[in-house]
Protein backbone atom coordinates (compact mmCIF):
# COMPACT_ATOMS: atom_id res chain seq x y z
CA UNK A 1 0.00 0.00 0.00
CA UNK A 2 1.59 3.83 -0.31
CA UNK A 3 1.13 4.72 2.68
CA UNK A 4 0.99 2.59 6.07
CA UNK A 5 -0.46 5.37 8.62
CA UNK A 6 -3.83 5.86 7.47
CA UNK A 7 -7.55 7.35 8.84
CA UNK A 8 -9.75 4.51 10.01
CA UNK A 9 -12.35 5.47 7.38
CA UNK A 10 -9.57 5.19 4.44
CA UNK A 11 -8.62 2.32 5.80
CA UNK A 12 -12.17 0.74 5.92
CA UNK A 13 -13.00 2.09 2.31
CA UNK A 14 -9.80 0.45 0.92
CA UNK A 15 -10.73 -3.13 2.41
CA UNK A 16 -14.71 -2.43 1.23
CA UNK A 17 -12.53 -1.40 -2.51
CA UNK A 18 -10.41 -3.86 -2.72
CA UNK A 19 -12.94 -6.48 -1.61
CA UNK A 20 -15.38 -5.14 -4.23
CA UNK A 21 -12.33 -5.11 -6.68
CA UNK A 22 -11.22 -8.71 -6.14
CA UNK A 23 -15.35 -9.62 -6.37
CA UNK A 24 -15.23 -8.19 -10.00
CA UNK A 25 -11.73 -9.61 -11.24
CA UNK A 26 -13.59 -13.25 -10.07
CA UNK A 27 -16.87 -12.26 -11.80
CA UNK A 28 -14.84 -11.19 -15.35
CA UNK A 29 -12.21 -14.80 -14.76
CA UNK A 30 -15.80 -16.54 -14.42
CA UNK A 31 -16.96 -14.67 -17.46
CA UNK A 32 -14.11 -15.37 -19.51
CA UNK A 33 -14.23 -19.24 -18.71
CA UNK A 34 -17.26 -19.68 -19.58
CA UNK A 35 -18.14 -17.60 -22.34
CA UNK A 36 -14.79 -17.76 -24.46
CA UNK A 37 -13.09 -20.50 -25.60
CA UNK A 38 -9.86 -21.32 -24.03
CA UNK A 39 -7.98 -21.56 -27.29
CA UNK A 40 -8.69 -18.00 -27.30
CA UNK A 41 -6.76 -17.18 -24.19
CA UNK A 42 -3.41 -17.31 -25.94
CA UNK A 43 -4.58 -14.26 -28.25
CA UNK A 44 -5.88 -12.09 -24.93
CA UNK A 45 -3.11 -12.41 -23.63
CA UNK A 46 -0.89 -11.46 -26.74
CA UNK A 47 -3.18 -8.62 -27.03
CA UNK A 48 -2.73 -7.79 -23.28
CA UNK A 49 1.05 -8.01 -23.56
CA UNK A 50 1.15 -5.88 -26.98
CA UNK A 51 -0.80 -2.89 -25.56
CA UNK A 52 1.77 -2.60 -22.79
CA UNK A 53 4.97 -3.09 -25.18
CA UNK A 54 3.19 -0.58 -27.68
CA UNK A 55 2.06 1.99 -25.26
CA UNK A 56 5.17 2.04 -22.63
CA UNK A 57 7.59 0.88 -24.44
CA UNK A 58 7.36 2.64 -27.64
CA UNK A 59 4.46 5.27 -27.43
CA UNK A 60 5.63 6.91 -23.90
CA UNK A 61 9.35 6.82 -24.93
CA UNK A 62 8.45 8.15 -28.65
CA UNK A 63 6.37 11.38 -26.58
CA UNK A 64 9.36 11.93 -24.45
CA UNK A 65 11.82 12.06 -27.61
CA UNK A 66 9.77 14.31 -29.05
CA UNK A 67 9.31 16.58 -25.82
CA UNK A 68 12.90 16.84 -25.34
CA UNK A 69 13.87 17.17 -29.24
CA UNK A 70 10.98 20.18 -29.21
CA UNK A 71 12.98 21.75 -26.48
CA UNK A 72 16.36 21.66 -27.13
CA UNK A 73 15.32 22.58 -30.87
CA UNK A 74 13.57 25.62 -29.79
CA UNK A 75 15.73 26.73 -27.39
CA UNK A 76 14.79 30.34 -28.31
CA UNK A 77 11.38 29.71 -29.33
CA UNK A 78 9.03 30.80 -26.05
CA UNK A 79 7.80 27.90 -24.42
CA UNK A 80 4.61 28.83 -24.64
CA UNK A 81 4.75 28.55 -28.59
CA UNK A 82 6.59 25.00 -27.78
CA UNK A 83 3.57 24.28 -26.10
CA UNK A 84 0.81 25.10 -28.35
CA UNK A 85 2.82 23.59 -31.32
CA UNK A 86 3.25 20.60 -29.52
CA UNK A 87 -0.68 20.24 -28.36
CA UNK A 88 -1.30 20.39 -32.26
CA UNK A 89 1.13 17.24 -32.40
CA UNK A 90 -0.64 15.32 -29.61
CA UNK A 91 -4.31 15.92 -30.89
CA UNK A 92 -3.06 15.67 -34.19
CA UNK A 93 -1.24 12.22 -33.57
CA UNK A 94 -4.48 11.28 -31.63
CA UNK A 95 -6.73 11.77 -34.19
CA UNK A 96 -4.34 9.54 -36.76
CA UNK A 97 -5.15 6.94 -33.96
CA UNK A 98 -8.61 6.84 -34.59
CA UNK A 99 -8.82 7.32 -37.94
CA UNK A 100 -5.92 5.59 -39.74
CA UNK A 101 -7.42 2.08 -39.14
CA UNK A 102 -10.83 3.40 -40.32
CA UNK A 103 -8.80 4.44 -43.75
CA UNK A 104 -7.25 0.96 -43.50
CA UNK A 105 -10.38 -0.87 -42.99
CA UNK A 106 -12.38 1.19 -45.86
CA UNK A 107 -9.88 0.43 -48.11
CA UNK A 108 -9.54 -3.22 -47.34
CA UNK A 109 -13.49 -3.37 -48.01
CA UNK A 110 -16.09 -3.46 -45.83
CA UNK A 111 -19.25 -5.86 -47.74
CA UNK A 112 -21.86 -2.88 -46.59
CA UNK A 113 -21.86 0.32 -48.19
CA UNK A 114 -23.22 1.80 -45.02
CA UNK A 115 -20.25 1.13 -42.80
CA UNK A 116 -17.57 3.70 -43.04
CA UNK A 117 -19.26 5.68 -46.08
CA UNK A 118 -17.27 8.89 -45.79
CA UNK A 119 -13.97 9.69 -47.37
CA UNK A 120 -11.93 9.43 -44.14
CA UNK A 121 -8.54 9.96 -45.75
CA UNK A 122 -9.70 13.47 -47.49
CA UNK A 123 -11.01 14.45 -43.92
CA UNK A 124 -8.50 13.34 -42.16
CA UNK A 125 -6.23 15.75 -44.72
CA UNK A 126 -8.63 18.97 -44.23
CA UNK A 127 -8.65 17.71 -40.08
CA UNK A 128 -4.97 18.54 -40.19
CA UNK A 129 -5.02 21.68 -42.65
CA UNK A 130 -8.02 23.07 -40.28
CA UNK A 131 -5.48 21.97 -37.14
CA UNK A 132 -2.56 23.81 -38.90
CA UNK A 133 -4.46 27.09 -39.30
CA UNK A 134 -5.66 27.29 -36.14
CA UNK A 135 -2.20 26.51 -34.32
CA UNK A 136 -0.94 29.46 -36.12
CA UNK A 137 -3.21 32.01 -35.44
CA UNK A 138 -3.26 30.82 -31.67
CA UNK A 139 0.35 31.58 -32.16
CA UNK A 140 0.11 34.50 -33.54
CA UNK A 141 -2.76 35.71 -30.97
CA UNK A 142 -0.01 34.30 -28.23
CA UNK A 143 2.79 36.25 -29.65
CA UNK A 144 0.89 39.58 -30.05
CA UNK A 145 -0.16 39.39 -26.55
CA UNK A 146 2.95 38.63 -25.21
CA UNK A 147 4.63 41.94 -27.46
CA UNK A 148 1.94 43.83 -26.09
CA UNK A 149 2.91 42.82 -22.66
CA UNK A 150 6.45 43.32 -22.76
CA UNK A 151 5.63 47.00 -24.38
CA UNK A 152 3.57 47.69 -21.55
CA UNK A 153 6.33 46.51 -18.69
CA UNK A 154 9.25 48.36 -20.81
CA UNK A 155 7.04 51.65 -20.53
CA UNK A 156 5.74 51.19 -17.19
CA UNK A 157 9.61 50.87 -16.03
CA UNK A 158 11.08 53.72 -17.84
CA UNK A 159 8.16 56.30 -16.57
CA UNK A 160 9.03 57.74 -13.54
CA UNK A 161 7.59 56.34 -9.90
CA UNK A 162 4.58 59.36 -9.06
CA UNK B 1 27.28 -3.55 -8.55
CA UNK B 2 24.66 -4.64 -11.51
CA UNK B 3 21.63 -3.54 -9.49
CA UNK B 4 23.23 -0.60 -8.77
CA UNK B 5 23.49 0.77 -12.06
CA UNK B 6 19.93 -0.71 -12.78
CA UNK B 7 18.76 1.40 -9.98
CA UNK B 8 20.71 4.69 -10.88
CA UNK B 9 19.33 4.14 -14.54
CA UNK B 10 15.79 3.82 -13.57
CA UNK B 11 16.20 6.86 -11.34
CA UNK B 12 17.25 8.67 -13.36
CA UNK B 13 14.83 7.60 -16.23
CA UNK B 14 12.58 8.78 -13.50
CA UNK B 15 14.20 12.22 -12.79
CA UNK B 16 14.51 12.82 -16.90
CA UNK B 17 10.67 11.66 -17.11
CA UNK B 18 9.57 14.56 -14.59
CA UNK B 19 7.23 17.24 -15.91
CA UNK B 20 5.05 19.94 -14.21
CA UNK B 21 2.07 17.75 -15.29
CA UNK B 22 3.46 14.98 -14.01
CA UNK B 23 1.72 15.27 -10.63
CA UNK B 24 -0.43 13.84 -8.09
CA UNK B 25 -2.89 16.40 -8.62
CA UNK B 26 -2.95 15.88 -11.98
CA UNK B 27 -2.97 11.97 -11.77
CA UNK B 28 -6.66 12.67 -9.57
CA UNK B 29 -7.71 15.47 -11.63
CA UNK B 30 -7.63 13.45 -15.26
CA UNK B 31 -8.42 10.41 -13.04
CA UNK B 32 -11.38 11.22 -11.33
CA UNK B 33 -12.65 12.09 -15.72
CA UNK B 34 -10.79 8.68 -16.61
CA UNK B 35 -12.96 6.92 -13.86
CA UNK B 36 -16.04 8.71 -15.04
CA UNK B 37 -15.78 7.78 -18.70
CA UNK B 38 -15.10 3.90 -17.54
CA UNK B 39 -17.97 3.61 -15.26
CA UNK B 40 -20.14 5.18 -18.07
CA UNK B 41 -19.19 2.53 -19.92
CA UNK B 42 -19.60 -0.03 -17.41
CA UNK B 43 -23.18 1.31 -16.85
CA UNK B 44 -24.20 1.50 -20.19
CA UNK B 45 -22.65 -1.74 -21.41
CA UNK B 46 -24.20 -3.47 -18.80
CA UNK B 47 -27.44 -2.64 -19.59
CA UNK B 48 -27.18 -3.19 -23.40
CA UNK B 49 -25.59 -6.25 -22.59
CA UNK B 50 -28.71 -7.26 -20.38
CA UNK B 51 -31.45 -6.13 -22.56
CA UNK B 52 -29.76 -8.53 -25.08
CA UNK B 53 -28.93 -11.45 -23.04
CA UNK B 54 -31.65 -10.69 -19.67
CA UNK B 55 -32.10 -12.89 -16.60
CA UNK B 56 -35.68 -14.30 -16.40
CA UNK B 57 -36.88 -12.15 -13.79
CA UNK B 58 -35.71 -9.07 -15.60
CA UNK B 59 -38.16 -6.44 -17.41
CA UNK B 60 -37.37 -3.21 -18.99
CA UNK B 61 -38.88 0.33 -19.61
CA UNK B 62 -39.64 1.06 -23.00
CA UNK B 63 -40.14 4.51 -22.29
CA UNK B 64 -38.38 7.65 -23.09
CA UNK B 65 -38.22 5.83 -26.62
CA UNK B 66 -34.79 6.79 -27.04
CA UNK B 67 -33.19 5.35 -24.04
CA UNK B 68 -31.23 2.73 -25.53
CA UNK B 69 -30.34 5.24 -28.52
CA UNK B 70 -28.71 7.27 -25.62
CA UNK B 71 -27.28 5.09 -23.71
CA UNK B 72 -25.39 3.51 -26.25
CA UNK B 73 -24.01 6.71 -27.89
CA UNK B 74 -22.83 7.31 -24.38
CA UNK B 75 -21.21 3.93 -24.15
CA UNK B 76 -19.51 4.59 -27.52
CA UNK B 77 -18.94 8.22 -26.90
CA UNK B 78 -17.27 7.71 -23.64
CA UNK B 79 -14.93 4.99 -24.79
CA UNK B 80 -13.65 7.34 -27.75
CA UNK B 81 -13.28 9.55 -25.18
CA UNK B 82 -11.09 7.57 -23.04
CA UNK B 83 -8.39 7.70 -25.44
CA UNK B 84 -7.56 10.76 -25.11
CA UNK B 85 -8.44 10.82 -20.97
CA UNK B 86 -6.34 7.27 -20.83
CA UNK B 87 -3.33 8.20 -23.01
CA UNK B 88 -3.17 11.24 -20.36
CA UNK B 89 -2.87 9.21 -17.76
CA UNK B 90 -0.64 7.07 -18.37
CA UNK B 91 1.22 9.68 -19.49
CA UNK B 92 1.30 11.52 -16.20
CA UNK B 93 1.90 8.69 -13.75
CA UNK B 94 4.85 6.75 -16.50
CA UNK B 95 7.74 8.43 -14.25
CA UNK B 96 6.36 5.14 -12.41
CA UNK B 97 7.52 2.84 -14.55
CA UNK B 98 10.55 3.09 -13.20
CA UNK B 99 9.97 3.11 -9.95
CA UNK B 100 13.04 1.58 -7.35
CA UNK B 101 13.38 -0.38 -6.21
CA UNK B 102 10.84 -2.30 -8.76
CA UNK B 103 9.57 -4.45 -6.09
CA UNK B 104 9.52 -3.57 -1.73
CA UNK B 105 7.44 -6.26 -1.01
CA UNK B 106 4.79 -8.64 -1.84
CA UNK B 107 1.74 -6.57 -1.47
CA UNK B 108 3.82 -4.24 -3.71
CA UNK B 109 4.28 -6.64 -6.38
CA UNK B 110 0.76 -7.71 -6.42
CA UNK B 111 0.11 -3.86 -6.51
CA UNK B 112 2.14 -2.98 -9.47
CA UNK B 113 0.53 -6.35 -11.26
CA UNK B 114 -2.94 -5.34 -10.52
CA UNK B 115 -1.56 -2.02 -12.39
CA UNK B 116 -0.46 -3.72 -15.41
CA UNK B 117 -3.65 -5.87 -15.50
CA UNK B 118 -5.26 -2.56 -15.39
CA UNK B 119 -3.44 -0.91 -17.71
CA UNK B 120 -3.69 -3.74 -20.38
CA UNK B 121 -7.29 -4.47 -20.24
CA UNK B 122 -7.88 -0.44 -20.62
CA UNK B 123 -6.01 -0.43 -23.29
CA UNK B 124 -7.01 -3.70 -24.81
CA UNK B 125 -10.79 -2.39 -24.27
CA UNK B 126 -11.15 0.73 -26.14
CA UNK B 127 -8.85 -0.43 -29.06
CA UNK B 128 -11.22 -3.65 -29.69
CA UNK B 129 -14.12 -1.60 -28.94
CA UNK B 130 -13.24 1.14 -31.13
CA UNK B 131 -12.16 -1.83 -33.91
CA UNK B 132 -16.04 -3.30 -33.29
CA UNK B 133 -17.93 0.06 -34.48
CA UNK B 134 -15.28 -0.67 -37.81
CA UNK B 135 -16.23 -4.19 -37.79
CA UNK B 136 -12.60 -5.05 -38.50
CA UNK B 137 -13.26 -8.68 -36.29
CA UNK B 138 -10.43 -10.07 -38.16
CA UNK B 139 -7.98 -8.14 -36.16
CA UNK B 140 -9.03 -10.21 -33.30
CA UNK B 141 -8.07 -13.95 -32.19
CA UNK B 142 -10.63 -14.20 -29.90
CA UNK B 143 -14.70 -13.20 -30.08
CA UNK B 144 -15.23 -9.74 -29.49
CA UNK B 145 -18.84 -9.27 -27.35
CA UNK B 146 -17.73 -12.21 -24.60
CA UNK B 147 -14.07 -10.80 -24.43
CA UNK B 148 -15.21 -7.14 -24.10
CA UNK B 149 -17.90 -8.05 -21.56
CA UNK B 150 -15.56 -10.00 -19.52
CA UNK B 151 -12.86 -7.49 -19.57
CA UNK B 152 -15.49 -4.67 -18.52
CA UNK B 153 -15.31 -6.56 -15.39
CA UNK B 154 -11.52 -6.89 -15.12
CA UNK B 155 -11.40 -3.27 -15.48
CA UNK B 156 -14.01 -2.03 -12.75
CA UNK B 157 -12.13 -4.63 -10.86
CA UNK B 158 -8.74 -3.71 -11.16
CA UNK B 159 -9.85 0.39 -10.96
CA UNK B 160 -11.85 -0.57 -7.75
CA UNK B 161 -7.93 -1.86 -6.27
CA UNK B 162 -6.60 0.97 -7.65
CA UNK B 163 -8.17 3.28 -6.18
CA UNK B 164 -7.88 1.25 -3.08
CA UNK B 165 -4.41 1.20 -3.02
CA UNK B 166 -3.80 5.56 -3.83
CA UNK B 167 -7.01 5.80 -1.84
CA UNK B 168 -4.79 8.46 0.71
CA UNK B 169 -3.06 10.35 -2.27
CA UNK B 170 -6.51 10.46 -3.87
CA UNK B 171 -7.63 12.02 -0.70
CA UNK B 172 -4.84 15.01 -0.52
CA UNK B 173 -4.69 15.64 -3.57
CA UNK B 174 -8.72 15.71 -4.32
CA UNK B 175 -9.03 19.51 -4.00
CA UNK B 176 -6.81 21.79 -5.05
CA UNK B 177 -6.24 23.95 -2.08
CA UNK B 178 -5.42 20.93 -0.06
CA UNK B 179 -3.24 19.49 -3.27
CA UNK B 180 -1.85 22.91 -3.50
CA UNK B 181 -0.75 23.30 0.42
CA UNK B 182 0.76 19.64 0.08
CA UNK B 183 2.69 20.33 -2.54
CA UNK B 184 6.43 20.38 -1.72
CA UNK B 185 8.66 23.55 -2.94
CA UNK B 186 9.36 22.73 -5.86
CA UNK B 187 10.68 24.59 -8.97
CA UNK B 188 11.18 23.12 -12.94
CA UNK B 189 13.82 20.38 -12.50
CA UNK B 190 16.87 21.00 -10.92
CA UNK B 191 18.66 21.50 -14.07
CA UNK B 192 21.61 23.34 -13.27
CA UNK B 193 22.63 20.74 -10.61
CA UNK B 194 22.76 17.89 -13.31
CA UNK B 195 25.90 19.59 -15.11
CA UNK B 196 27.51 19.10 -11.93
CA UNK B 197 26.04 15.85 -10.46
CA UNK B 198 27.68 12.73 -12.22
CA UNK B 199 27.46 11.65 -8.69
CA UNK B 200 28.29 8.49 -7.99
CA UNK B 201 26.36 5.18 -6.78
CA UNK B 202 27.02 6.07 -3.29
CA UNK B 203 25.50 9.69 -3.69
CA UNK B 204 21.93 8.06 -4.94
CA UNK B 205 21.87 6.48 -1.88
CA UNK B 206 22.15 9.77 0.18
CA UNK B 207 19.59 11.10 -1.90
CA UNK B 208 16.82 8.57 -1.69
CA UNK B 209 13.85 9.33 -4.37
CA UNK B 210 11.13 11.03 -3.02
CA UNK B 211 7.13 11.17 -3.96
CA UNK B 212 7.43 13.51 -6.26
CA UNK B 213 9.51 12.59 -9.53
CA UNK B 214 10.33 16.31 -9.74
CA UNK B 215 11.89 16.39 -6.51
CA UNK B 216 13.99 13.72 -6.52
CA UNK B 217 17.65 13.87 -6.27
CA UNK B 218 19.97 14.02 -9.09
CA UNK B 219 21.41 10.67 -9.73
CA UNK B 220 23.49 9.59 -12.46
CA UNK B 221 25.34 6.67 -13.94
CA UNK B 222 28.97 7.52 -15.63
CA UNK B 223 29.62 6.40 -19.60
CA UNK B 224 26.84 6.68 -22.24
CA UNK B 225 23.89 6.50 -20.02
CA UNK B 226 25.65 9.07 -17.72
CA UNK B 227 25.94 11.61 -21.10
CA UNK B 228 22.33 10.96 -22.94
CA UNK B 229 21.14 12.04 -19.16
CA UNK B 230 23.47 15.28 -18.90
CA UNK B 231 22.03 15.67 -22.75
CA UNK B 232 18.67 15.62 -21.39
CA UNK B 233 19.25 17.75 -18.45
CA UNK B 234 20.59 20.65 -20.32
CA UNK B 235 17.34 20.76 -22.01
CA UNK B 236 15.19 23.62 -21.90
CA UNK B 237 13.13 23.65 -18.73
CA UNK B 238 9.24 23.93 -18.69
CA UNK B 239 7.73 26.54 -16.40
CA UNK B 240 5.42 24.62 -14.24
CA UNK B 241 2.19 26.56 -14.58
CA UNK B 242 2.06 27.64 -17.92
CA UNK B 243 3.18 23.76 -18.62
CA UNK B 244 0.33 22.65 -16.49
CA UNK B 245 -2.50 24.75 -18.02
CA UNK B 246 -0.81 23.67 -21.57
CA UNK B 247 -1.52 20.14 -20.66
CA UNK B 248 -4.99 20.09 -19.58
CA UNK B 249 -5.93 22.50 -22.46
CA UNK B 250 -4.57 19.58 -24.79
CA UNK B 251 -6.64 17.19 -23.27
CA UNK B 252 -9.65 19.59 -23.30
CA UNK B 253 -9.25 20.11 -26.98
CA UNK B 254 -8.54 16.50 -27.95
CA UNK B 255 -11.29 15.02 -26.31
CA UNK B 256 -13.57 17.79 -27.54
CA UNK B 257 -12.44 16.89 -31.16
CA UNK B 258 -12.79 13.13 -30.96
CA UNK B 259 -15.81 13.76 -29.61
CA UNK B 260 -17.07 16.51 -32.06
CA UNK B 261 -16.02 14.53 -35.07
CA UNK B 262 -17.30 11.06 -34.15
CA UNK B 263 -20.63 11.61 -31.47
CA UNK B 264 -22.68 12.69 -34.97
CA UNK B 265 -23.12 8.97 -35.72
CA UNK B 266 -25.21 8.40 -32.20
CA UNK B 267 -26.29 12.37 -31.16
CA UNK B 268 -28.05 14.16 -34.23
CA UNK B 269 -27.25 17.65 -33.02
CA UNK B 270 -23.90 16.70 -33.71
CA UNK B 271 -24.12 15.05 -37.28
CA UNK B 272 -23.03 18.43 -39.30
CA UNK B 273 -19.47 17.71 -37.39
CA UNK B 274 -19.76 13.94 -37.61
CA UNK B 275 -16.59 13.53 -40.25
CA UNK B 276 -15.05 10.19 -39.04
CA UNK B 277 -17.70 8.40 -37.46
CA UNK B 278 -17.95 5.08 -39.11
CA UNK B 279 -21.98 5.89 -39.65
CA UNK B 280 -23.38 9.27 -40.99
CA UNK B 281 -27.35 9.31 -40.67
CA UNK B 282 -29.21 9.30 -43.19
CA UNK B 283 -26.54 7.50 -45.36
CA UNK B 284 -28.47 4.23 -46.46
CA UNK B 285 -31.27 2.30 -48.59
CA UNK B 286 -34.29 3.84 -47.06
CA UNK B 287 -32.08 6.62 -46.02
CA UNK B 288 -30.92 4.94 -43.06
CA UNK B 289 -27.87 2.63 -41.89
CA UNK B 290 -27.60 -1.15 -42.57
CA UNK B 291 -25.83 -3.18 -40.04
CA UNK B 292 -26.35 -6.60 -41.65
CA UNK B 293 -27.52 -6.72 -45.08
CA UNK B 294 -29.20 -9.68 -46.90
CA UNK B 295 -26.64 -10.99 -48.79
CA UNK B 296 -24.60 -11.39 -45.48
CA UNK B 297 -27.34 -13.03 -43.87
CA UNK B 298 -28.70 -14.94 -46.90
CA UNK B 299 -32.40 -14.42 -47.32
CA UNK B 300 -32.38 -12.63 -50.40
CA UNK B 301 -34.20 -15.49 -52.25
CA UNK B 302 -36.58 -16.53 -49.34
CA UNK B 303 -37.30 -13.11 -48.48
CA UNK B 304 -38.40 -11.86 -51.96
CA UNK B 305 -40.48 -14.95 -52.44
CA UNK B 306 -43.90 -15.01 -53.62
CA UNK B 307 -45.36 -17.21 -51.16
CA UNK B 308 -43.83 -15.26 -48.64
CA UNK B 309 -45.87 -15.45 -44.98
CA UNK B 310 -45.56 -14.62 -41.56
CA UNK B 311 -46.87 -17.49 -39.47
CA UNK B 312 -48.63 -16.13 -35.99
CA UNK B 313 -49.22 -19.00 -33.45
CA UNK B 314 -50.38 -19.65 -29.98
CA UNK B 315 -50.14 -23.38 -28.64
CA UNK B 316 -52.56 -24.90 -31.16
CA UNK B 317 -53.83 -21.68 -32.99
CA UNK B 318 -51.89 -20.10 -35.65
CA UNK B 319 -52.37 -18.00 -38.60
CA UNK B 320 -50.52 -16.75 -41.79
CA UNK B 321 -50.06 -13.54 -43.42
CA UNK B 322 -49.28 -12.50 -46.34
CA UNK B 323 -47.73 -9.21 -46.87
CA UNK B 324 -50.69 -7.81 -48.76
CA UNK B 325 -52.67 -9.35 -45.62
CA UNK B 326 -50.91 -7.56 -43.12
CA UNK B 327 -51.37 -4.25 -45.27
CA UNK B 328 -54.80 -4.37 -44.68
CA UNK B 329 -55.03 -4.38 -41.16
CA UNK B 330 -55.22 -1.27 -39.09
CA UNK B 331 -51.54 0.17 -40.12
CA UNK B 332 -49.58 2.31 -37.61
CA UNK B 333 -47.02 4.88 -37.72
CA UNK B 334 -44.45 5.62 -34.95
CA UNK B 335 -41.51 7.82 -35.06
CA UNK B 336 -38.75 5.23 -33.48
CA UNK B 337 -35.08 5.16 -33.47
CA UNK B 338 -32.98 2.33 -34.38
CA UNK B 339 -30.26 2.00 -31.98
CA UNK B 340 -27.28 -0.41 -33.22
CA UNK B 341 -25.19 -2.10 -30.05
CA UNK B 342 -22.27 -0.31 -31.98
CA UNK B 343 -23.26 2.99 -31.08
CA UNK B 344 -24.56 4.22 -34.22
CA UNK B 345 -28.15 5.20 -34.02
CA UNK B 346 -31.34 7.29 -36.13
CA UNK B 347 -34.80 8.22 -35.71
CA UNK B 348 -37.24 7.27 -38.33
CA UNK B 349 -40.72 6.98 -39.40
CA UNK B 350 -42.08 3.18 -39.12
CA UNK B 351 -45.03 2.29 -40.79
CA UNK B 352 -46.73 -1.55 -40.31
CA UNK B 353 -49.27 -3.51 -37.98
CA UNK B 354 -49.08 -3.77 -34.06
CA UNK B 355 -47.29 -6.97 -32.45
CA UNK B 356 -50.40 -6.21 -29.91
CA UNK B 357 -52.91 -6.87 -32.44
CA UNK B 358 -51.40 -10.03 -34.26
CA UNK B 359 -50.81 -12.01 -31.24
CA UNK B 360 -54.46 -11.11 -30.33
CA UNK B 361 -55.67 -12.33 -33.75
CA UNK B 362 -54.45 -15.83 -32.24
CA UNK B 363 -56.03 -15.35 -29.33
CA UNK B 364 -53.07 -14.10 -26.62
CA UNK B 365 -54.67 -12.10 -24.42
CA UNK B 366 -52.88 -10.49 -20.86
CA UNK B 367 -49.03 -9.81 -20.54
CA UNK B 368 -47.09 -12.53 -22.63
CA UNK B 369 -44.18 -13.13 -24.23
CA UNK B 370 -43.29 -13.56 -28.11
CA UNK B 371 -40.55 -15.56 -29.70
CA UNK B 372 -40.13 -14.12 -33.23
CA UNK B 373 -37.86 -16.00 -35.63
CA UNK B 374 -36.31 -14.55 -38.72
CA UNK B 375 -35.45 -15.92 -42.39
CA UNK B 376 -31.81 -15.70 -41.31
CA UNK B 377 -30.43 -18.93 -40.75
CA UNK B 378 -26.55 -19.46 -38.74
CA UNK B 379 -26.90 -16.03 -36.25
CA UNK B 380 -27.22 -15.97 -33.18
CA UNK B 381 -29.42 -13.26 -33.38
CA UNK B 382 -32.04 -15.20 -35.55
CA UNK B 383 -34.73 -16.36 -32.56
CA UNK B 384 -35.35 -12.85 -30.29
CA UNK B 385 -37.50 -12.88 -27.43
CA UNK B 386 -39.29 -9.95 -26.27
CA UNK B 387 -41.09 -9.76 -22.91
CA UNK B 388 -44.61 -8.02 -22.52
CA UNK B 389 -43.60 -4.47 -21.97
CA UNK B 390 -42.94 -4.77 -25.99
CA UNK B 391 -45.66 -6.75 -27.18
CA UNK B 392 -47.87 -4.86 -25.49
CA UNK B 393 -46.84 -1.51 -26.29
CA UNK B 394 -49.02 0.36 -28.64
CA UNK B 395 -45.46 1.39 -30.24
CA UNK B 396 -44.38 -2.03 -31.07
CA UNK B 397 -44.82 -2.99 -34.87
CA UNK B 398 -43.83 -5.44 -37.28
CA UNK B 399 -42.82 -2.99 -39.74
CA UNK B 400 -43.69 -2.63 -43.57
CA UNK B 401 -42.77 0.68 -44.53
CA UNK B 402 -39.70 2.62 -43.55
CA UNK B 403 -39.42 6.70 -43.76
CA UNK B 404 -42.55 7.01 -46.64
CA UNK B 405 -41.28 3.81 -48.63
CA UNK B 406 -41.72 0.04 -48.40
CA UNK B 407 -39.03 -1.55 -46.26
CA UNK B 408 -35.68 -2.09 -48.57
CA UNK B 409 -34.53 -6.01 -48.65
CA UNK B 410 -31.28 -5.09 -46.48
CA UNK B 411 -34.17 -3.34 -43.73
CA UNK B 412 -35.82 -6.44 -43.51
CA UNK B 413 -38.11 -6.73 -46.42
CA UNK B 414 -41.01 -8.10 -46.28
CA UNK B 415 -41.41 -7.26 -42.31
CA UNK B 416 -39.50 -6.86 -39.55
CA UNK B 417 -39.73 -5.80 -35.99
CA UNK B 418 -39.68 -2.56 -34.49
CA UNK B 419 -39.70 -1.66 -30.41
CA UNK B 420 -39.07 0.90 -28.22
CA UNK B 421 -35.51 1.22 -26.37
CA UNK B 422 -34.32 -2.31 -28.24
CA UNK B 423 -31.01 -2.47 -29.40
CA UNK B 424 -31.07 -2.37 -33.10
CA UNK B 425 -29.52 -6.49 -32.99
CA UNK B 426 -33.23 -7.42 -31.52
CA UNK B 427 -35.30 -5.53 -34.39
CA UNK B 428 -35.19 -9.17 -35.73
CA UNK B 429 -35.71 -8.49 -39.63
CA UNK B 430 -36.81 -10.67 -42.44
CA UNK B 431 -39.81 -12.27 -40.08
CA UNK B 432 -40.74 -15.83 -40.54
CA UNK B 433 -42.97 -16.95 -37.47
CA UNK B 434 -44.17 -14.97 -34.22
CA UNK B 435 -44.85 -17.92 -31.23
CA UNK B 436 -46.59 -16.53 -28.38
CA UNK B 437 -45.12 -18.12 -25.23
CA UNK B 438 -47.21 -18.62 -22.12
Amino acid sequence: MTSITVSPAIRRWRIALVVVGLALLALGGVVLLNDVNPKRYLGIAAWFLGALIIHDGIISFGVFGVNIAMRKAGRRVPLPVLLILQGAAVVGALMALLVVPEIMKKSIGTGNATLLPLDYAANLGWFYVVLAAVTAVVIAVYLAAARARARRASRAASSPAA
Amino acid sequence: MILDTVQNLLNGLRRSLAQPSRTPRMAVVIGRLLAIAFLLCFGTGIYSHFLQDPLPWMVFTTRPVFLYQLTQGIHITAGILCFPLLFAKLYIVFPELFQTPSVKSFPHLLERASIALFVASSIVQIVIGLLNTYQWYALFPFPFRQTHYALSFVIIGSLAIHIAVKLDVIAKHWRKRDSAALAEPVEAPQREGASASTGSAGESRRNPLTSSPVKNAVDRVEGVTGRVFAWIDKTPPAEPRTSRRGFLTVVGVASAAVVALTAGQSFRVLDGSNVFGPRKQGVGPNALPVNRTAKAAKVGAKAMAADWALTVTNGTTSKSYSRSELQAMPQFVVELPIACVEGWSQTATWKGVRVGDLVDSVGASGGISVRATSLEENSSYAVMRMGPEYVRDNLTLVALELNGEPLDLDHGFPARMIAPGRPGVLQTKWLSTLEVLS
